[in-house]
């Protein structure tokens, strides 16, 4: 009877389901995520905040006279506002917070989710049970992917909410390096190629330290790179004129050239004008979906040639 | 005769373990070692081409656009190419100098100690001819003296940059001032100070956690914490000087201003009043003057004291506690 009821255990759970071991990733890694939850809250909090802040931080940035006319509020009254320098300095934070997002993304993946497992054998432990490596490696990414993707979705929605109508003198012109990554789906694709070169460099070193490290430099290096070139991820427009060019406000200025051949004043301006926000935001996501995609592909095609 | 022999070998070895010590230290983070080469090389290197080819590709080029002249003339930008790889080359050299106490506190938290801890390889090198005591030492001495060693070269080659008098290197220099935290702290011994915190921090993180990626993250947090504070405090380290000008014209205090605002007859200070820079605003307003209390450059080396002061105390504290923790948790055996 025992020896049936033993024999039937096994065959009642054939195949191990999915939500045990998506579990034991969020257990292994609770620091991590309690972290990441914590800092979540922080910037809500904070966006909201800002939100409430924006009028009148935007009344203490506005055009005044002296004295007051029917029109313009007095100049005391509107340098006495100090609300819109507590809002342009909060929501620089937040920008510069969301587009770092992936440094700690990358660093945790290298040491803590897969280079320490590693370095002390629980991930071969791991795999001697019900589990394979590429499920295992599966769960491990798709687990962090899924809350990373909704946790950052979230944010940069809070943040174009909190920055109303993006008044540059207050917010930051778009061409901003922390605001461009911060308001679009970049700062969701970021974090995302984080965590697949984190992984990579976890299944090259297999040691945390190491792996920490160098998930941490190759994003570092992926984000100068496209911070340095961002500008020609779109055509820019050109514009030549005699004389000099005003060029309209919140143009991303690319190059600046005065010539003056036969002793006329020549200028000629390269720029991204802002509809090219978008443009730019996707060319850059698409960019960074494809370097995590290859990294993933790497990891997996690795962990597959390390197996027995 | 063979006890013997072991006996006198046994005291042999015992003598010559510090030197064991210092070679394995430097075996076992041989690949930290060569990355500490290879930083302070690229300091140094970055430094010396600046003082060299690149401050002269530079002044030629300021002068080829005629920026020497009294009343630079139209093609006068000072952005010129070769201007821009000097002052690339200095950045990079004080960049990393600013980003190396977060680089020790994490290696010292994680690889120095942590890891150690965690694995326990350091427990088995406490069954060695090596007591906790003595192993935590060698930690911190060898490491200390590479530390300061190179930055301190870093340090005296960035001075020697920054006071040049052979030629017109103040004006590619002129977009810095004495007290901008790059500069103040590369200059002097506030960066060797904070980068021996860093070490002690990471050191006793390493020590308090017992794992290697908790370590490494909390003494980061510290050692950024830290410097964020020190920067914070810098002005009020030191007695500030206050200058007084006269109503018709104002204050313009050569160094780190601390607080400005205007004067009224009675010599109470009132902030700015907002008619400033109109011809009949003293008249109108009542103020007879403006002040500034500032630090002048002459305060760089009591502020640098002080700051360096600081750290290295910070870093005795921690020291003392590592030594205290570990004496605690392996009892006697020290």
């Amino acid at each position: 009877m025992s020896a049936l009821a033993s024999a039937a255990t096994p065959l009642t759970r054939p195949a191990p389901r999915p939500g045990g071991l998506l579990r034991t990733v969020a257990r292994t890694h609770r620091p991590a995520l309690v972290l990441s939850a914590l800092a979540l809250a922080a910037t809500t909090v904070a966006l909201v905040w800002l939100h409430g802040l924006g009028g009148e931080a935007r009344a203490g940035d506005s055009a005044c006279a002296t004295p007051p006319t029917d029109r313009l509020p007095s100049c005391a009254a509107v340098e006495a506002i100090t609300a819109d320098e507590t809002y342009a300095n909060g929501l620089a934070v937040i920008a510069t917070v969301l587009s770092y997002a992936v440094f700690p993304v990358a660093a945790w993946a290298g040491g803590a989710l897969i280079g320490r497992e590693l370095e002390n054998g629980t991930a071969q432990l791991a795999w001697t049970q019900s589990v394979g490596p590429a499920r295992w490696l599966a769960a491990k990414l798709a687990v962090p992917a899924a809350l990373l993707t909704a946790g950052t979705s979230g944010t940069v929605l809070l943040n174009v909410w909190a920055r109303g109508d993006g008044d540059p003198d207050l917010a930051g012109d778009w061409y901003y390096p922390d605001v461009f990554v911060s308001t679009g789906p970049v700062a969701v694709a970021y974090p995302l190629a984080g965590l697949a070169f984190g992984a990579l460099a976890g299944l090259v070193w297999r040691r945390a330290l190491p792996a920490a490290g160098m998930g941490l430099a190759a994003s570092l290096l992926l984000h100068t790179l496209l911070e340095r070139h961002r500008e020609e991820l779109w055509p820019a427009v050109t514009r030549v004129a005699a004389g000099s060019i005003e060029l309209p406000r919140s143009a991303f200025q690319v190059s600046w050239d005065t010539a003056t051949p036969n002793g006329v004043h020549i200028t000629r301006a390269t720029f991204h004008p802002q509809s090219h926000y978008w443009p730019l935001q996707y060319v850059e996501t698409g960019l960074l979906l494809a370097v995590a995609a290859a990294a993933t592909a790497t990891a997996f095609a690795l962990l597959a040639r390390r197996l027995p | 005769m063979s006890a013997v022999t072991a006996g006198a070998s046994a005291a042999v070895k015992e003598s010559r373990a510090p030197h064991g010590l210092v070679p394995a230290l430097l075996r076992v983070h041989r690949s930290a070692f060569l990355f500490w080469l290879m930083l302070t090389a690229v300091c140094l290197g970055a430094l010396l081409w600046a003082a060299g080819p690149g401050a002269d590709a530079a002044l030629a080029e300021y002068r080829a656009l005629g920026c020497d002249r009294p009343g630079p003339g139209p093609d006068c930008h000072f952005s010129g190419s070769a201007v821009g790889r000097h002052q690339l080359a200095v950045a990079i050299a004080s960049g990393l100098v600013t980003l190396l106490p977060v680089l020790t506190a994490a290696w010292a938290g994680g690889a120095l100690t942590g890891r150690e801890m965690e694995n326990g390889t350091a427990e088995l090198a406490w069954t060695q001819s090596v007591s906790p005591a003595r192993w935590l030492a060698a930690k911190l001495a060898v490491p200390a003296v590479l530390l300061v060693a190179g930055t301190f070269a870093v340090t005296l080659l960035h001075r020697m940059l920054w006071s040049s008098p052979k030629n017109s290197l103040d004006r590619l220099m002129g977009w810095y001032e004495w007290h901008d935290d790059r500069v103040f702290e590369i200059n002097g011994p506030v960066a060797t100070a904070h980068t021996l915190a860093a070490l002690a921090l990471g050191v006793l993180a390493g020590l308090l956690l017992r794992r290697a990626l908790p370590a490494l993250g909390v003494a980061v947090l510290a050692v950024v914490s830290l410097v964020w504070v020190l920067d914070e405090l810098r002005p009020r380290l030191w007695p500030t000087t206050a200058t007084v000008t006269s109503a018709g014209s104002t204050p313009n205090p050569p160094g780190l201003v601390v607080e400005e605002g205007a004067l009224t007859a009675t010599g109470a200070r009132v902030p700015v009043p907002e008619c400033w820079g109109e011809l009949d605003c003293p008249a109108e307003s009542g103020i007879t003057g403006y002040y500034a209390v500032y630090h002048p450059s002459s305060h760089f080396w009591p502020l640098q004291l002080m700051e360096s002061g600081i750290a290295l105390a910070v870093a005795a504290l921690a020291v003392v506690a590592a030594f205290r923790l570990l004496r605690r948790r392996t009892g006697a055996a020290v």
